[in-house]
């Protein structure tokens, strides 16, 4: 099934997740070669469209769509209007007009993406969205663990961290779960809501968490800056409560357990300096896989093709909905 | 002269309908009785056994003007309530300027004089620009018929203020209409928070952010020996708060809830429809089975849409940058009809009590009834019929309604209003 748009995880098959992660696992054999550069998009368009501030997403992306031979275009967000939704309607009209044929999107603004996805003919690819998805970030997380169990079904995955505010955790946790991996959450009281799926596992004490075995600890990264009211009462706490301590490296290291992180990493907060050489630390190859999985994705979304208005869209949705209610 | 031969008139005292024609001479029922003989000029209707009920009234509307103009006029507000077989409304003061003195009030009453062919009433503010600080020049709103002071949009945020605003409004005989939400706990967005809301991926407000509020506002009430009416309901245990407060007795708590609270769920919002968005925002099945509880107990005293235009610019954006709003007034009637009254969850007699009579009495209006010598204020409804809510067939200058392009059961075929015949389908 051909897909003009990568908008979440959430409405993706399971087919369509082990294409992707077969087609990674070919394109990651190209970097070991002197020439890494393959011709699939030549003649192709590629605009990244960053809302909010990204280094290594966005360098990733663009040395994925680089190695491709596609043509690479940054389009410059004014950030003193990024939060007026006129402005986002407004660029979409632009981008259409512009005919590129993917546009990297991220936006602080949840369902966003999808939003430009159906106003433009571009293959639109998620990039992430306040806190609801980050479906790349998802699948180079799978396909990293995929490289250490090839067979992942009823390996044991314990996210740490931010929940209430993550998209990583929301993508990451439901592409595992159609793979078959199981998830818990660990964090805060106030970071992990009690309205999570419930198919989810839900602890708040790190003890408690690791008796439930898991084989990889993905700790998320402690957003400050997204803290409108205090959630936790000092890093040093959290670092104390839910951080990889040494102490806690040490029992991690033992088991024999894996340490995944999405990045850029708070050292003394989610983990101590020393997880940073920890042999099953798979931060760097999370990095590293980021490049491949999204090359697959660029190379899999078929642009262009007629995209339904906004408008038709919403009534579609609706067709089916409220008003034939009990 | 008008004789509507063969209604079933509705009233809100019995869920009977009583069978038989209506005589209506120069704005006035004169006669009600079976085969009436017809008067010599008079205009007969048959009404082939539709349901002939009081116009409704609607005390929570937004008609946007001043200031908004390109959402909603008075004109076109006006023409909704008409379309939905609504003849008087309370205005909400949240327009900008926002109705805070007696010379923005005296404008709006002004401009709704020439505008609207159905009287338009309006709130005041509790405080100047609705900022919760500075009190309101309250009594010269009152000298010119405000009776409902709110800041709705928000809540008075500041509990000394209003309890100040109560003690002193309550002395020239007005109320206080309250818009209960916690604003540090409900945030911006105007969305349950819950499995909807982490599914999302948006900051969501909790229901406590109304629970709290709602009791706040009674208790304030009871210390300053004022009536509080609590607007649009969307919790449980907001109704449950209401519930128990009325229980007690010794404090006048009068209590909406409106349409769009009763039928959907945060669910409904799938895939970021912006006509889902509203605050307080929907909530769960079972807050809207409670709500309807509610209603039929007679906790809420009163239906009212809360109906808030806004444009379909405005609501095509993203989620979280869309206005929080529904409509209301071209559709409540009808899909009150469709989803409660058809399928036997309550009677014709509550739909006028809670959506006609009441809101009059909150307002100390007459009550608009069907029987000899009151005034002629009155819609005849076909439940046979069906309405389709084309854009086209909505007044509204917006149509931010899941029920656009929808068809439902139930139309309404005539509005009276004294002598002036308002709608005719």
């Amino acid at each position: 099934m051909a897909r003009k748009d990568l908008l979440d995880i959430a409405s993706l098959h399971r087919e369509e997740i082990e294409f992707l992660l077969d087609q990674s696992t070919s394109f990651k054999k190209l970097f070991t070669r002197s020439v890494k550069k393959i011709p699939a998009l030549e003649g192709k368009s590629v605009l990244m469209l960053f809302y909010e501030a990204s280094t290594r997403t966005h360098s990733s992306f663009e040395v994925a769509a680089k190695r491709l031979s596609a043509e690479v275009t940054n389009f410059n967000v004014d950030h003193s209007s990024i939060t007026k939704g006129e402005s986002v309607r407004e660029t979409i009209e632009t981008l259409q007009a512009m005919r590129t044929d993917y546009i990297v999107v991220r936006h602080s603004h949840s369902g966003l993406p999808g939003m430009i996805a159906r106003q433009t003919t571009a293959s639109v690819i998620n990039a992430g969205d306040g806190a609801h998805e980050h479906p790349t970030q998802a699948l180079l997380d799978a396909f990293t663990i995929k490289e250490k169990f090839p067979d992942p079904r009823g390996k044991k995955v314990l996210i740490i961290g931010d929940i209430l505010h993550s998209r990583v955790a929301r993508s990451t946790s439901t592409l595992l779960q159609k793979l078959g991996v199981e998830v818990a959450y660990l964090g805060p009281g106030s970071l992990v809501p009690k309205y999570v799926p419930a198919s989810i596992p839900r602890f708040t004490d790190y003890e408690a968490a690791m008796a439930w075995a898991p084989d990889v600890v993905y700790l998320l990264r402690v957003q400050m800056e997204r803290q409108d009211v205090q959630f936790f009462p000092s890093v040093r706490e959290y670092h104390r409560v839910y951080g990889i301590t040494n102490t806690r490296l040490a029992e991690i290291s033992d088991r024999g357990l894996y340490i995944m992180h999405p990045g850029p990493v708070n050292r003394g907060v989610e983990l101590c300096d020393a997880v940073m050489d920890y042999e099953r630390s798979l931060i760097t190859n999370q990095v590293e896989n980021g490049i491949s999985v999204r090359m697959a994705v660029l190379d899999w979304l078929t642009p262009g093709g007629e995209f339904p208005k906004q408008e038709a869209y919403a009534a579609q949705q609706r067709a089916g909905s409220p008003v034939t209610m009990p | 002269m008008l004789l509507l031969q063969n209604a079933r008139i509705a009233s809100e005292n019995s869920p009977v309908l009583l069978e038989g024609d209506v005589l209506i001479v120069e704005g006035k029922i004169q006669d009600i009785g079976s085969n009436l003989t017809i008067p010599e000029s008079a205009r007969v209707i048959d009404a082939r056994g539709r349901i002939l009920m009081p116009a409704m009234f609607d005390a929570h509307v937004h008609f946007r003007a001043p200031g908004f103009e390109n959402k909603e006029t008075i004109t076109t507000g006006s023409e909704a309530a008409i379309n939905g077989g609504i003849t008087g409304v309370v205005m909400m003061p949240n327009t900008r300027p926002a109705l805070d003195s007696a010379t923005a009030v005296a404008t709006v009453l002004e401009n709704a004089k020439d505008r609207s062919r159905i009287p338009v009433y309006t709130s005041g503010c509790v405080t100047k620009n609705r900022e919760g600080k500075e009190l309101a020049e309250i009594e010269g709103m009152r000298e010119l018929g405000v009776k409902m002071l709110t800041d709705d949009g928000d809540t008075t945020g500041d509990p000394a203020v209003l309890l100040r605003a109560m003690q002193y409004a309550t002395e020239f005989g007005m109320f206080f209409a309250s818009h209960c939400e916690v604003p540090e706990l409900a945030g911006p967005r105007a969305l349950n928070e819950g499995v909807m809301s982490y599914r999302l991926g948006i900051k969501g407000s909790p229901a406590c952010a109304e629970e709290i509020i709602i009791d706040r506002d009674i208790r304030l009430a009871r210390a300053a020996g004022a009536h509080v009416h609590i607007q649009h309901v969307s919790s449980k245990l907001g109704m449950e708060t209401i519930r128990w407060w009325k229980s007690r007795g010794d404090v006048k708590v009068t209590a909406e809830v409106a349409p769009h609270h009763l039928l959907f769920t945060d669910e409904h919002i799938g895939d970021y429809d912006t006509n889902y968005k509203m605050n307080p925002p929907l909530r769960t099945q079972a807050d809207c089975d409670a709500l309807l509880e509610g209603l039929i107990e007679g906790v809420f005293d009163l239906i009212a849409t809360d109906h808030a235009p806004h444009t379909p610019f405005e609501k095509a954006q993203d989620f979280i940058s869309a206005p929080n709003g529904i409509t209301g007034l071209d559709t409540a009637l009808v899909s009150l009809y469709h989803f409660f009254v058809e399928p036997g969850k309550f009677g014709w007699d509550l739909v006028v009590k809670r959506y006609s009579a009441e809101p009059r009495r909150l307002m100390g209006l007459p009550v608009a009834a069907i029987e000899v010598g009151q005034q002629a204020n009155c819609v005849l409804f076909d439940t046979e019929a069906e309405t389709t809510f084309t854009k086209e067939f909505m007044k509204s200058k917006s149509q931010n309604t899941p029920f656009i392009d929808q068809t439902l059961k139930g139309r309404v075929d005539l509005v009276i209003l004294g002598t002036e015949i308002l709608l005719e389908r």
